[in-house]
């Protein structure tokens, strides 16, 4: 059931990101096709969401497979807020892509990584997941931002006007909302990170165990907390700010991928 | 000789923007020159000025276009500012006959301005036309021509999508703003210089939402009098470096040939800026902004050839309408031409004679071998001789009238009498 509702979910991306690129590509696209088919997948894939957590009780978030699908659907969820208040419909041409991109290794990936003990099977499981997902998944949102960003200057910069260049926001406002979301994703990461704290010191002992899961999120934090920083204080904007958060990204998404395995962690399927 | 059309100008391509200004009419100006015109040239019988800050060309319709176009390449070099020196012989062109004519058609269509399409030049033109009718300078010709024009105008605006994305090089450099900034009314505008091209960008900004405007000249009182004609607050020349921080868009239009603004003042600037963007447009004739500013982060500099490369590339996607404009162009430079050529008195007395010459030799014949059958081979060319003298002496007077007119434009009426008259025009 769920598997089905999983498929058609990224069926319903597919289109949406097509659509968007379309949309993008071309002046006279429609706008209404890739929102109607991404509300759509976002619903299918809420039900399969729930369906999960009714026959389960927790979030499906233990698998590698699942993590991921469960990632998307809150950064379609945090794109929907950001396209109520901003309409930045491009965003979506980014979005959508990534969306379907990790449905799909979702079941590439099929189903790595244990069983969640019993024992640690208590109401930290989804607060701890969530609160972590939600501030990946705004993270995400941050690098589409940046990447768009990086696009429409590297056009001024050449002075190559495209079509493109007026489907996108400007860079003020796109450096604004990458400033927003960064601001948005900090308390986020910061909250999952001193929930599986917690969550550790309650059921491991040590509330910080020096657990390569640990280090890297914690340099993770500092990384987007200097980016912060230097936003609000020392001017750090536009194009540097724009690269910055792209990395951070893409090594936080890599970690995410093949962490696990390079570094093995107890968090990452060693629950002993 | 019969009068033709003869332009005598200077456009955005023949001549740079210094030279154009030395030429420039301004309003009142614009009456004068008629008059002097009028006054000096004697060959040139009709005259209508263009000038906008992208061309000043004469139009005028001569019966002698040789002497008329000396006539009025003097007259420009007259009219020109005194300290202007380089010779200004070298930027003018001259058309004459359809040519003039489809010049002028394009102009009004607006397929030779800066920036295909725009159509600001369209209204250029009917107030140029009005401030020449009132002045008393507008004949047939060219009444006729400036209608003609301006229905050209309106063809090539209805029938084709030409102007449709029109874009002048201020709406360019806007455009180009909106992609760096969101909004306008909490950003400020530096205009360094007083050139024209400035100017306009200045109110262009304004009209999109600027509030902040900030003036700087060379001169403080040039700052001042530029400061209260744009709503902006003057700055002193040597001051301008200091509020440079204030500024999100800075133009440069000063016309001098010294670099303005480099970029290690830029770099501090933008340090002190917290690294706000910052949108220089360099649009004078001279640069006054250095080139490597456009290198700096979160710097953009364009200068008027980057403006008008852009502008380019939405011409080039007008370009198979703007083929479809230039047949427009055509079909009326040539519709033009059968009307100016029927005003023409030569043709017009061979056609009445050979109207007249038609009836007569009709008439005769059906008589002759009619009723007068009876009529001797003497009578006969007697009969003959008769009518034919009585046609030449009727057309006499007529015929004599229009050759030893002027052609003038009460001469052209009767022409274009005859013609309708007698119904001598071929049958289309």
């Amino acid at each position: 059931m769920e598997v089905i509702l999983l498929k058609i979910t990224a069926i319903l991306y597919l289109v949406a990101a097509v659509s968007y690129v379309f949309y993008v590509a071309f002046r006279n696209a429609n706008s209404r096709i890739p929102a109607v088919a991404l509300g759509a997948g976002f619903t299918v894939h809420s039900a399969a969401l729930a369906a999960h957590f009714l026959r389960e009780g927790y979030p499906a978030v233990t698998q590698l497979s699942d993590a991921l699908s469960f990632k998307s659907w809150l950064m379609i969820a945090a794109y929907l807020v950001i396209q109520l208040k901003y309409s930045v419909n491009v965003l979506g041409c980014i979005v959508t892509p990534l969306a379907f991109l990790m449905s799909l290794a979702g079941f590439a990936f099929g189903s790595q990584g244990a069983e969640v003990p019993p024992a640690l099977k208590t109401f930290w499981l989804p607060l701890h997941v969530t609160l972590a997902s939600l501030g990946n998944a705004v993270f995400a949102l941050a690098f589409a931002v940046s990447l768009m960003y990086l696009a429409q200057e590297r056009r001024l910069k050449h002075k190559k006007v495209t079509a493109l260049m007026k489907r996108l926001p400007s860079l003020e406002s796109l450096d604004r909302l990458n400033s927003v979301l960064l601001f948005w994703g900090f308390p986020f990461m910061t909250l999952g990170i001193i929930t599986g704290s917690i969550w550790a010191g309650i059921h491991w002992g040590d509330y910080w165990s020096w657990d390569p899961r640990q280090i890297t999120s914690g340099l993770a934090w500092l990384f987007y907390g200097a980016l912060l920083h230097g936003r609000v204080t020392a001017g750090l904007r536009g194009r540097k700010a724009a690269l910055l958060t792209v990395f951070g990204f893409v090594v936080v998404l890599g970690y995410f991928l093949w962490g696990d395995a390079l570094f093995p962690s107890r968090h990452g399927g060693r629950f002993d | 000789m019969d009068k033709q059309v003869i332009i005598v100008g200077l456009n955005h391509r023949s001549a740079p923007i210094a030279v154009r200004e030395s030429v420039a009419f301004d309003g009142t100006e614009m009456r004068r020159g008629l008059r002097e015109l009028r006054a000096a040239a004697a060959a040139v019988e009709e005259s209508v000025i263009l000038s906008t800050c992208n061309r000043v060309e004469v139009v005028a319709a001569a019966a002698d276009a040789e002497s008329a176009g000396r006539e009025l390449r003097e007259f420009l070099a007259e009219h020109r500012d005194r300290e202007a020196d380089e010779p200004l012989e070298q930027h003018l062109y001259e058309y004459r006959g359809p040519d003039a004519a489809r010049h002028l058609f394009r102009v009004a269509s607006s397929l030779d301005s800066m920036v295909v399409g725009e159509p600001q030049i369209l209204g250029q033109l009917k107030e140029a036309y009005r401030v020449a009718r009132e002045s008393g300078t507008v004949g047939t010709v060219l009444h006729r021509l400036f209608h003609r024009c301006f229905f050209v105008a309106k063809r090539v605006r209805t029938e084709t999508a030409i102007a449709s994305r029109a874009v002048s090089i201020s709406s360019v450099a806007v455009d180009l703003a909106k992609r760096i900034f969101d909004r306008f009314d909490d950003k400020t505008v530096m205009l360094i210089g007083a050139g024209k091209m400035g100017r306009l960008m200045a109110l262009h900004l304004q009209r999109h939402g600027v509030k902040s405007l900030m003036v700087t000249n060379r001169t403080f009182e040039g700052a001042v009098d530029l400061a209260s004609h744009i709503h902006g607050s003057p700055i002193r020349f040597e001051d301008f470096p200091q509020y440079l921080k204030l500024a999100d868009l800075v133009i440069g239009c000063a016309g001098a040939p010294a670099v303005l603004v480099d970029a290690p003042m830029v770099e501090k600037v933008l340090r002190e800026r917290k690294q706000q963007a910052m949108f220089f447009i360099d649009i004078g004739d001279r640069r006054n902004f250095d080139p490597r500013i456009n290198g700096i982060d979160n710097v953009y500099l364009y200068n008027i050839d980057d403006l008008k490369a852009v502008a380019e590339e939405n011409l080039q996607e007008r370009s198979a309408e703007a083929e479809k404009a230039e047949q427009i162009v055509q079909e009326e430079v040539e519709s033009f031409d059968r009307w100016l050529r029927s005003l023409e008195r030569a043709p017009t007395i061979a056609a009445l004679h050979h109207k007249f010459e038609q009836i007569r030799c009709r008439e005769l014949e059906k008589s002759l071998s009619g009723a007068l059958r009876e009529l001797s081979d003497r009578e006969r060319q007697a009969l003959d001789r008769m009518t034919s003298a009585m046609i030449k002496k009727m057309l006499h007077g007529p015929i004599s009238r229009l050759k030893a007119g002027r052609q003038d434009d009460e001469d052209l009426l009767y022409v274009a009498a005859l013609r309708r008259l007698f119904d001598l025009d071929p049958k289309e």
